[in-house]
C-alpha cells in the first residue's frame, strides 16, 4: 500500500501565489511515501524584492511532506538540475515522469503513448496542459495531474486546481483525483489493474 | 502420592542452613524438592493445577507438582544465579529465609490451597510482602486484582473464558494494516468497487488494448480518500493508529533496558516485548478515550514479568492474556492520571498530588513547610512520576514488586496506599531534605536513594493509624 502523490505545474510565484489552503490542509507529512512532480514548480528570479518565496521554498515544502521527491524539468524551471524525464519503480508498477512540454502536440494521447513506450513504463505522468486527464492505453495509464495551484496555462485560463494521489497495492492502483471546484474539494477515484501479461511491455 | 504425616513444606530445604547445590530433579510425585532455597517451597501448586488433588480443604499442603518448573534462571529476580542485571542499584540481595518469611510463605500457600480463598485473609498476608517463592506472587496478584475468582473451582473455566476473549480481541484489532485496511475499507467500499469492476468489465479492460480510453471516474463516498481528515474516515483512523503503534513500539523498546527479560535480541526478550506491544495496542484500540500514554508500558512491565515467570507452564504461556486483564483492572483506578484533559480536575493528577501534599502536611508539618514553602520544591516535580508510574521508576525492580504487593493488597485501595507510601518516602529522608535547598532536594527526590523497603512499608503503614483522616 504505497501512496504516491502526483503534482505539478504550480508556477509559484508567477502565476499563483501558493497552493490552495484546502489542499495544503490535506497534504500533511507522514502519509505519503513518494512525490512525483511534473515540473514548473518555482522560479528563481534575480529580482529578489519580487520574490514571494525564496528559491528553494516550494521544493523544500514538498520535501517536508515526503523525503522521496522526484521532479522533472518544466520549461519555466530554472533549476537545471532537474532531468527531462525520470522513471521509477514502485511496487509492481513502473512509473514514468515528464513535464510534457517536450511532447508535441501538447496533451496528445498518441504522442504521449510514444513517450510511454520509449520509457517502457506502465504509468506515465505528465503535465503542462494544466488539465487533469487519465487515459488507458495499451495496458498502461497516462495521467495528467493538472495544476495544483490552478495556474493558467498557455492553452486556457479556466483551470481548476487539481492533483492526483495514487495508491499502489500489488497489481492494482487506485487513483484518487483531488479537484478544487467552486471552493470545494472534490475527490474521485479511478481503479486500474495491471494485467500480468503486460509485464513484458 | 505418599501420604505424609508432616506437611511437606515443613520438610523443605528452606529450613536447612545451606541451600542444596543440586538443581531441581525431574518431578516425582512425592513433592519433596531439592532445589534452590527460594524455589523449594513450591510443594503446593498454588493455582489452577488441573489435578483434582488440589481441592484439598484440609490444612495439609498438597504436594502435587504437575510438571517440573520451567527454566529456573528467569524466575526469580532475587536469585543470585539469575542472570538478570538489576537496573541501577548495585547488589541484588538474596532474601535469607528467615523464620518470619517462611511462615508468611507457608500461610500464603495454605490460604491459596483452600477451596474458597478468603480474600481478606489473603490481603492481610500479602501486605506483609509476598515471598519470591515461585508461583505465589502471580496467583496472589491475580486474585487481588479480581482476575481469578475466590472459588478455586471456577478458576479453570474463568481462565479459559478470559483467554479466549483476549485472543478474540487480538484477532480483531491487531490485523496487519494492509489486511485491516482491505477488510474495513473494502467492506465499506465493496459495493462501489463491485459496481466499478462491473463497469470496467463493460469498458473491456482486455479487449481494447490499442485505443486510448478515458478511464471512468467514480465518486468517493464519505470522504474515503487517503488524505481525508474526517474523523470517520477509515484512512484517517489507519494513520492515527499507525502513529500510536509507532509510539508504543518505541516505548516498549525502552522498557527496563537493564533487564534481560525485556531487552536484548534474545528470542525470549523479543517475544516479551512483542507481548507488551500487543497488550498495549489492544488496550489503546479498546479505549479510544485514553488510547496509549507514555508510562503505561512501565505499569505493564512488572505485571507481565510476574505472570510470565509463573512456574506453571500453562499460565506462563498465557501470560499475555492474563496480564492484559490485570492491567486493565489495575489501571482502572489510575486512568484519570493519564488523561490530559483531566489534569486540573478533581480526579486528575494535580488533585492527587495536592492530596499527597496535604497528607504530608498532616503528618509532618515541618517537612512540608520546608519543602513547599521555604525551598519551593513543587511536588509536581517529583511526585508526578511517583504517582503515575506507581513507583516503578524509583526503586529497583525487585523492590518495586514488593511495593506493589502492598499496593495491591491493602484494604484502603491502591490510590490511598500509594499516597501513604509516597508520604513515607518523604518522611524517611526528612533529615536530608530539611538540610537541603531547592537544588539538592530536587535532586534527591528525583533520584530517590535506595532504602530498606520493609522499613518504608512499615512507616507507610504507621501513617494509616494516625488520626485526623
Amino acid at each position: 500500500m504505497v501512496l504516491v502523490l502526483a503534482i505539478g505545474d504550480l508556477h509559484i510565484p508567477h502565476r499563483a501565489p501558493d497552493l490552495p489552503p484546502k489542499f495544503k490542509s490535506m497534504l500533511v507529512p507522514g502519509k505519503i511515501q513518494h512525490i512525483i512532480c511534473t515540473g514548473n514548480l518555482c522560479i528563481k528570479t534575480p529580482l529578489i524584492n519580487f520574490l514571494l518565496f525564496s528559491p528553494q521554498e516550494v521544493h523544500d515544502y514538498l520535501k517536508s511532506l515526503c523525503p522521496s521527491l522526484h521532479i522533472t524539468r518544466g520549461e519555466y524551471d530554472e533549476d537545471a538540475r532537474y532531468p527531462e524525464t525520470k522513471t521509477l519503480t514502485i511496487g509492481q508498477f513502473k512509473l514514468g515522469l515528464c513535464h510534457g512540454h517536450q511532447v508535441v502536440p501538447w496533451g496528445d494521447l498518441d504522442s504521449l503513448a510514444m513517450l510511454q513506450r520509449q520509457l517502457d513504463v506502465d504509468i506515465l505522468v505528465s503535465g503542462h496542459t494544466h488539465q487533469f486527464k487519465a487515459y488507458k492505453h495499451e495496458g498502461g495509464v497516462v495521467i495528467n495531474p493538472g495544476s495544483a495551484t490552478g495556474a493558467y496555462s498557455s492553452i486556457t485560463y479556466d483551470v481548476n486546481p487539481s492533483f492526483v494521489l495514487m495508491d499502489i497495492d500489488g497489481l492494482r492502483v487506485v487513483v484518487y483525483v483531488y479537484e478544487l471546484i467552486d471552493g470545494e474539494v472534490k475527490v474521485d477515484k479511478i481503479d486500474f489493474k495491471k494485467t500480468a501479461t503486460t509485464a513484458t511491455h | 502420592m505418599v501420604k505424609k504425616s508432616v506437611p511437606d513444606w515443613l520438610n523443605s530445604s528452606l529450613w536447612s542452613t545451606a541451600p542444596p547445590p543440586t538443581p531441581p530433579n525431574d518431578d516425582d510425585d512425592d513433592g519433596r524438592r531439592i532445589g534452590k532455597s527460594s524455589s523449594s517451597d513450591s510443594t503446593a501448586a498454588p493455582s489452577n493445577s488441573s489435578s483434582s488433588k488440589s481441592a484439598n480443604t484440609t490444612a495439609t499442603v498438597v504436594p502435587v507438582r504437575p510438571e517440573p518448573p520451567p527454566a529456573v534462571e528467569i524466575r526469580d529476580p532475587l536469585s543470585s544465579s539469575n542472570n538478570n542485571v538489576e537496573n541501577g542499584s548495585g547488589t541484588v540481595e538474596i532474601r535469607d529465609p528467615t523464620g518470619d518469611d517462611v511462615s508468611v510463605q507457608a500461610q500464603l500457600l495454605q490460604e491459596l490451597s483452600r477451596k474458597i480463598v478468603n480474600i481478606g485473609e489473603l490481603r492481610k498476608l500479602a501486605s506483609q510482602g509476598i515471598p519470591d517463592g515461585a508461583g505465589i506472587r502471580c496467583t496472589v496478584w491475580k486474585l487481588l486484582l479480581g482476575y481469578l475468582p475466590t472459588d478455586r473451582g471456577l478458576w479453570s473455566s474463568e481462565l479459559i473464558k478470559k483467554r479466549s476473549q483476549y485472543k478474540h480481541f487480538k484477532e480483531e484489532l491487531l490485523m496487519n494494516p494492509k489486511d485491516w485496511k482491505s477488510k474495513c475499507f473494502f467492506a465499506r467500499q465493496s459495493e462501489i468497487t463491485r459496481r466499478l469492476d462491473k463497469s470496467t468489465c463493460i469498458e473491456k479492460d482486455e479487449s481494447l488494448p490499442e485505443t486510448g480510453v478515458v478511464l471512468p471516474r467514480s465518486e468517493i463516498t464519505h470522504g474515503e480518500h487517503p488524505l481525508s481528515l474526517g474523523k470517520s474516515s477509515v484512512w484517517n483512523q489507519f494513520f492515527q493508529d499507525t502513529e500510536i503503534i509507532e509510539q508504543i513500539v518505541r516505548d516498549v523498546k525502552r522498557t527496563h533496558p537493564g533487564m534481560h527479560f525485556f531487552s536484548g535480541e534474545s528470542q525470549s526478550a523479543t517475544s516479551n516485548r512483542e507481548a507488551l506491544k500487543n497488550i498495549l495496542i489492544v488496550f489503546a484500540k479498546l479505549n479510544p478515550g485514553i488510547r496509549y500514554v507514555q508510562g503505561m508500558n512501565e505499569i505493564l512491565a512488572p505485571l507481565f514479568y510476574v505472570f510470565r515467570n509463573d512456574p506453571i507452564e500453562e499460565n506462563a504461556a498465557c501470560a499475555e492474556a492474563d496480564t492484559f486483564f490485570c492491567f486493565v483492572e489495575l489501571l482502572s483506578g489510575f486512568r484519570d492520571h493519564f488523561c490530559q484533559q483531566l489534569d486540573n480536575s478533581v480526579v486528575g493528577i494535580r488533585a492527587t498530588i495536592t492530596r499527597l501534599s496535604r497528607l504530608l502536611k498532616e503528618h509532618d508539618e515541618e517537612l512540608w513547610r520546608h519543602l513547599e514553602v521555604t525551598t519551593k520544591v513543587n511536588p509536581q516535580f517529583y511526585a508526578f512520576r511517583w504517582i503515575t508510574l506507581l513507583l516503578t521508576q524509583e526503586f529497583n525492580f525487585a523492590d518495586s514488586l514488593l511495593i506493589w504487593d502492598t499496593l495491591l493488597s491493602d484494604l484502603e485501595g491502591p490510590q490511598e496506599t500509594l499516597l501513604r507510601i509516597c508520604c513515607a518516602m518523604l518522611i524517611l529522608i526528612r533529615r536530608r531534605l530539611l538540610a537541603g535547598d531547592f537544588t539538592s532536594n530536587l535532586k534527591l527526590l528525583q533520584h530517590y536513594p535506595s532504602t530498606n523497603i520493609s522499613h518504608l512499608l512499615y512507616v507507610a503503614n504507621k501513617l494509616r493509624t494516625q488520626p485526623a483522616r
